[in-house]
């Protein structure tokens, strides 16, 4: 609590926000169909079996799984991102909320929490489908084929937890970086564009990493190492083929992507807050 | 600490231009505006449409930045988080968040407040019984009507029971009866001794609430002053009579005559149209036990 006539920035308002953020988040149709969707997909993903029996069905389940987690994960942080700081500014609500003794800090610190807690939950159950999908199906394997489990079971569950993991904290970065473009633009539609762009730069950002190593020098060169250094290397969460593989996670590997995801989250976050302090509403 | 308090609000040299193509083309909401809001009155902030009373409003709770000028609320700069410490708001056409029961938005608006949370539910219980929504609080804000949207708006302005409330045309798309009902709450806010600073564009609805008024056009105050000084003509007086036939009329004349006074007009005093309205429909909707109508311990109505 602060002396009577002064505010300090505050978590617990922080934390007001954000749980306002994922109710109004849940309460929209958009979540509940991307969770049922992926998770849908992830359970249904044993019925695709047109392959042979074994280690290569449970890599197909935990590709495709991963596929589905990525990919609908993706999309939900961005739109939802960008909807939820939008509806506040379309529908003026943010008016009457940054009239109170507010900082726009917590405003925008308050819609990230909210975006990361309802990213949060949408990893946790997708994942934990995947477990479940994944251990049942590998029981039945190992009742019918038990000569491909001589050394124990196939799956390293801990790594597929570990994945999903680090997928919420790249999901966090994109939800933190949606919300620095949403502070320029002026449109939802438009800050969903440029975000979904801005991940697929992020994506193939390995390639300009590439090319400034192998050319001389120039223009060209400076244009890609910044670019290099401006948007983070997706390719550094991408550790989902190694589990499908049955291989365990370094955890020195996960550690370090770990850190360099926080660095990014925090630098967005930043940005983000610099970016709306600014902003007329 | 100076000895005379601060106003509740003040407004210095302010004027706010608004960038409307990147080519610099600018649009200027305020001109030069200079204002004190006194505290513990009913101020006016009147004018037409477009003449800058939302913006004035916006920059001095800190929601944009002036272009030129100060503003201060009871002394600390809009610039400042803590001078929203002892605001309430209510903004123009408010919108809340449609996914939230009435309950609901005043919870989420005193806990950012910082309502004490032993009194958190009996204070927004307490505002919205005030307001007069208790039995629409648990449903969303998209049944809500425009009338209720205000109230509920005007609820949560006073959850955490602040000292001034700024109210961006309270009754704007409301009723006569619901406006009414919104009088009487400003009322009784002023008899609580807080400050309200009220826009509209409707002036006779203010003339009855307002203490004071200050008239906008095109951004620049064009007038301000006490209600009663502005509207009371000077050296004129209004009897009204009953039973006055034609020949006591006649005397009447020649008696006032004698002292140097002189019959200007005679006419029928009228009452308005918004008057009878609110009186029939008002009536009607008690007849029906409304819920809409406002709680206990409040004798009369605006005049
Ligand atoms: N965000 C904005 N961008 C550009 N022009 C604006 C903006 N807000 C207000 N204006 C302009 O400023 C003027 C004053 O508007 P406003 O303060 O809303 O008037 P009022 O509340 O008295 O109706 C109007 O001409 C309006 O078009
Ligand atoms: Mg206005």
């Amino acid at each position: 609590m602060s002396a009577p006539g002064t505010v300090s920035f505050s978590l617990r308002r922080i934390g007001v926000i954000a749980e306002l953020t994922v109710l109004e988040a849940v309460r929209q149709r958009l979540f509940g169909v991307l969770l049922v969707l992926a998770a849908g997909m992830i359970a249904g993903a044993q019925l695709l079996r047109e392959f042979n029996f074994g280690s290569s069905e449970l890599k197909f389940i935990t590709d495709f799984g991963f596929g589905a987690v990525t990919l609908f994960g993706t999309i939900l942080a961005v739109v939802t991102a960008a909807q939820l700081f939008f509806a506040e500014i379309e529908n003026r609500t943010a008016l009457t909320l940054l009239a109170k003794p507010v900082f726009r800090a917590e405003f925008v610190l308050g819609k990230f929490a909210g975006v990361a807690a309802v990213l949060a939950l949408f990893v946790g159950v997708t994942t934990g489908v995947l477990v479940a999908v994944l251990w049942m199906r590998e029981q039945s394997l190992m009742a019918s084929v038990p000569e491909a489990f001589e050394r124990g079971r196939l799956v390293q569950y801990g790594s597929v937890v570990a994945f999903g993991a680090l997928q919420w904290l790249k999901f966090s970065v994109i939800a933190a970086l949606t919300l620095v473009i949403a502070g320029f633009a002026n449109t939802n539609l438009y800050s969903v564009v440029i975000s979904f762009l801005v991940v697929l730069i992020c994506h193939l950002q390995y390639l300009a990493h590439e090319s400034w190593r192998r050319m001389a020098s120039g223009v060209g060169r400076t244009a890609a190492m910044l670019l290099a250094a401006v948007f983070p290397n997706f390719q550094m969460f991408n550790v989902g083929d190694r589990v499908a593989a049955g291989q365990a996670i370094d955890p020195v590997v996960l550690g370090g992507s770990a850190a360099y995801g926080a660095l990014y989250l925090a630098v967005f976050l930043a940005l983000a807050v610099y970016v709306f302090r600014r902003r007329e509403i | 600490m100076s000895a005379v308090p601060p106003p509740a609000i003040s407004v210095e040299g302010l004027t706010k231009d608004f960038l409307l193509s990147v080519r610099g083309y600018r649009v200027r909401a305020v001109d030069d505006l200079t204002l004190q809001v006194p505290a513990g009155q009913v101020f006016g902030l009147l004018g037409p449409n477009g003449s800058g009373k939302s913006t004035t409003i916006k920059v001095v709770l800190g929601l944009i930045e002036p272009t030129l000028g100060r503003t201060a609320i009871f002394g600390v700069r809009s610039a400042e988080v803590r001078s929203r410490l002892n605001v309430g708001y209510l903004p123009e056409n408010p919108n809340f968040h449609r996914f939230l029961s009435g309950r609901e938005l005043v919870t989420f608006y005193a806990r950012v407040c910082g309502v004490d949370r032993a009194r958190l539910r009996d204070r927004v219980d307490e505002v919205i019984e005030w307001v007069g929504l208790k039995d629409a609080a648990s449903r969303r804000l998209s049944t809500y009507s425009k009338g209720m949207l205000q109230r509920i708006g005007l609820a949560q302005a006073v959850v955490h029971d602040p000292r001034l409330l700024i109210l961006d045309e309270p009754t704007a798309g409301v009723d006569p009866v619901g406006s009414a009902e919104i009088g009487e709450l400003i009322l009784r806010l002023k008899a609580q001794g807080k400050t309200v600073v009220l826009s509209s564009h409707l002036l006779a609805q203010v003339e009855d609430l307002c203490d004071r008024i200050a008239i906008l056009n095109r951004g620049r105050l064009v007038l301000e002053g006490g209600v009663d000084d502005l509207v009371t003509e000077k050296g004129r007086d209004a009897l009204i009579v009953r039973g006055l036939d034609a020949s006591a009329l006649g005397d009447l004349r020649g008696w006032l005559d004698g002292r140097g006074a002189e019959l200007v007009a005679v006419e029928k005093p009228r009452t308005t149209l918004d008057r009878i309205f609110r009186e029939h429909v008002a009536e009607r909707m008690q007849a029906a036990d409304a819920p809409t109508a406002p709680g206990p311990g409040t004798e009369g109505r605006p005049r």
